[in-house]
């Protein structure tokens, strides 16, 4: 017999996991409505989003499954809050999911779990930022993956014990200029982390510019007459990459520089070249290059992705995604069904520590259900490579912090 | 005062840019009265144009002029004769088509892409030199200079040669033309051709400056309206002068005040010039209304 492309593509996955058990999975399959954005912009980011989905599915169907039943991944559509109400109108009504997941986008996570409230299917959430989603307390909703005031408690971490001791500063004597997008995602994640370096007795410079900008120059020279030791910038990625083209052009030389969010890819890669980007700290979701000790599986989880995409995840949201799930799995386990109620109810049940899951990840829910122990790591560009260096755990045997202060 | 003349620097720069990005959407509004939505969307296509020309020639950017500005000519030359041409005496429907255009050319981008963003960069694109105490990247001053000789250059030729005299003459008065002789199909497809393949060469000039996607050309578009608007509808000069002027009050606003502010500052200049002179600084009077008119 031929074995079918599904089976085939769960063999292989059983294979590189290395944990054959049984392929057999009783019932009708739980099928996770995954609301992303496939088309525009953003599509590259909601697509990776979606592979990490899709290795858990293969992860966990190669063990039979959960509660007995196979999982299934369908796609819905959403490019923005409209679309993402739309989406899951149509998952549910005619695709007829189970549950619902994302997002690669705040907004449309916004709207979207609000819809599925409407029709009482649970809303996953493992990779949009903003704190809000967590804070409506929307009874169908859980945050898997971190929140924006993780992303800003990392970056005043890595300013403080990172930077300070490599530039030989008391951390309060650090002066921190803090540039931020001005929409709601630049700004949340300022505030907290402004909020952050006060109660650390710094008090940092901000700075905020478009993302549309078309130039940004006049922010790089504000910034430069702050004179900072370390200038920290939470944007998107083509403003990320105008921002460090006009700090190159205008001979802005920080000691220390740190994005957020982004700046990771090779897109920046290709945007400024390596030496450039030499010693350049990220704020970012942890990668498969994390010490296995750190993250448990990060190796094998990069092996899997290689095996069934032939290629390296172009973002670390995939992991992060991929994590978010198999924690989801474990809440349906204990709850033995996939209604909402259920399934938030065993969630909040869930106590892991630290460095369970590939990302590093535990997993305990705070009372408006967000994992408070999902965290970000500062990484950092080294010789045309992004490497984990701090929490000191995380970054691989050998690695260490870089060119800082930036040559 | 070091300060003031970097950031007068800066200005001046942006300016430069404003204006190249300009020049090309105010001939076509000056000779065809079309408000050309999709003009960003040309420069974002001569960006990916010089992209695709280092892909598969290996050629530096301000070398791939020479291949993308012809091949945006062309393309604008056949989207008007295949677009714009049948809406003729139906200005409000050309503006919409231009609109449609602009989504059509951005998605079409979108599936190609999958909204990956690209860098081309030149061999040019980490040089920068200093003038007194202003530090100035050599990109951004190759913009500010082929603004310049653009603007020149294009009208000179609308000024001495044959051609650009029957494009300005259909520009005044498109039944006069006619009745000159002038073929005025040929002139309005010249004419929206040259707009688009100045948009191209823009493209190709600001590629090394920014990561290229394809919603790029809208951040072009509204500021450049403003461009247009203020230096008066149709007339080339006024677009550089327009772009300067848009430039300089971005960076004052921008670096005294605050980025986030200096849009807002810029169409509050936007909107008092135009209560004080409708027309636009350089424009002629009643050039506001032409765009809205029905052409005779």
């Amino acid at each position: 017999m031929t074995p079918t492309r599904r089976q085939f593509s769960g063999l292989s996955a059983a294979a590189l996991f290395g944990t054959v058990t049984r392929v057999s999975a009783q019932g009708t399959p739980i099928k996770i409505g995954a609301v992303n954005p496939y088309s525009g912009g953003m599509a590259q980011y909601g697509d990776e989003v979606t592979r990490g989905f899709e290795l858990a599915v293969d992860w966990i169907n190669v063990q039979g499954g959960v509660i007995g039943r196979r999982v299934e991944i369908v796609r819905g559509n959403a490019t923005s809050a409209q679309e993402g109400i739309a989406a899951v109108e149509q998952l549910v009504g005619r695709d007829k999911v189970d549950l619902l997941t994302g997002t690669y986008v705040t907004a449309i996570s916004n709207a979207a779990s609000e819809s599925a409230l409407n029709y009482n299917k649970l809303y996953w959430e493992t990779n949009a930022l903003a704190r809000d989603l967590t804070d409506r307390g929307l009874p169908n909703y859980a945050r898997s993956g971190p929140s924006s005031n993780e992303f800003a408690k990392r970056s005043v971490e890595g300013a403080l014990e990172v930077v300070a001791a490599k530039l030989g500063k008391v951390p309060k004597d650090l002066k921190i200029w803090m540039e931020h997008e001005d929409s709601a995602y630049g700004t949340s994640i300022m505030k907290e982390q402004e909020r952050l370096f006060k109660e650390a007795g710094v008090t940092p410079g901000i700075g905020s510019h478009s993302a549309r900008a078309i130039d940004v120059t006049d922010s790089i020279l504000r910034a430069k007459n702050a004179n900072p030791d370390l200038w920290m910038s939470t944007a998107y990625v083509t403003d990320t990459n105008l921002l460090l083209r006009a700090a190159r052009d205008q001979g802005f030389k920080p000691p220390a520089i740190m994005l957020l969010g982004v700046g990771d890819t090779v897109e920046t890669l290709e945007a400024l070249g390596k030496e450039f980007l030499e010693g350049i700290l990220l704020v970012s979701y942890p990668r498969p290059d994390v010490n296995p000790k750190f993250g448990p599986g990060a190796a094998d989880y990069l092996k899997a992705y290689r095996a069934k995409y032939n290629r390296d995840p172009i973002a670390p949201q995939s992991m992060s995604a991929y994590v978010g799930i198999k924690i989801l799995y474990e809440a349906i386990k204990i709850a033995g069904s996939v209604e909402y109620e259920k399934v938030i109810k065993a969630a909040a049940t869930l106590d892991k520590p630290l460095g369970t899951y590939e990302a590093g990840y535990g997993v305990k829910f705070d009372a408006k259900m967000q994992n408070s122990r999902a965290l970000p790591i500062v990484a950092q560009w080294q010789s045309g490579v992004v490497k984990a260096v701090f929490p000191k755990e995380a970054a691989s045997e050998g690695v260490t912090v870089v060119n800082l202060p930036r040559a | 005062m070091t300060e003031f003349v970097n950031v007068l620097a800066v200005g001046l720069l942006l300016g430069g840019i404003y204006s190249l990005v300009s020049v090309g959407l105010n001939l076509i509004f000056g000779v065809i009265r079309v408000v050309n939505f999709a003009q960003g969307e040309f420069v974002m296509l001569g960006m990916y144009g010089a992209f695709a020309a280092k892909f598969a020639l290996g050629l530096d950017p301000y070398l791939a002029v020479v291949v993308v500005v012809p091949a945006l000519f062309v393309l604008g030359a056949a989207i008007y004769w295949f677009v714009l041409r049948p809406l003729q005496g139906e200005s409000m429907m050309q503006v919409f088509a231009t609109f449609g255009l602009l989504m059509v050319l951005q998605n079409v981008v979108l599936a190609v892409t999958h909204g990956m963003t690209y860098s081309v960069n030149s061999v040019l694109s980490t040089m920068s030199v200093s003038i007194g105490p202003v530090q100035i990247g050599l990109v951004r001053l190759i913009v500010l200079v082929a603004a310049t000789a653009v603007t020149i250059a294009l009208g000179w030729y609308l000024k001495a040669s044959l051609r650009g005299k029957a494009i300005r003459a259909v520009a005044q008065d498109r039944k006069a033309a006619l009745l000159m002789g002038i073929d005025v199909e040929r002139t309005y497809t010249i004419s929206f051709g040259i707009g688009t393949a100045l948009a191209g060469l823009a493209g190709c000039l600001l590629s090394p400056l920014y990561s290229i996607s394809p919603q790029i050309g809208i951040n072009f578009i509204m500021p450049a309206f403003a461009v247009v608007v203020l230096g008066g509808l149709g007339s080339v000069g006024g677009a550089y002068a327009g772009g300067i002027i848009v430039g300089m009050t971005e960076a004052i606003a921008g670096f005294y005040l605050d980025p986030a502010l200096k849009h807002a500052i810029l169409f509050m200049v936007f909107i008092v010039a135009l209560l004080v002179r409708p027309a636009g600084l350089f424009g002629h009077a009643g050039a506001e209304e032409v765009g809205l008119r029905e052409q005779s």
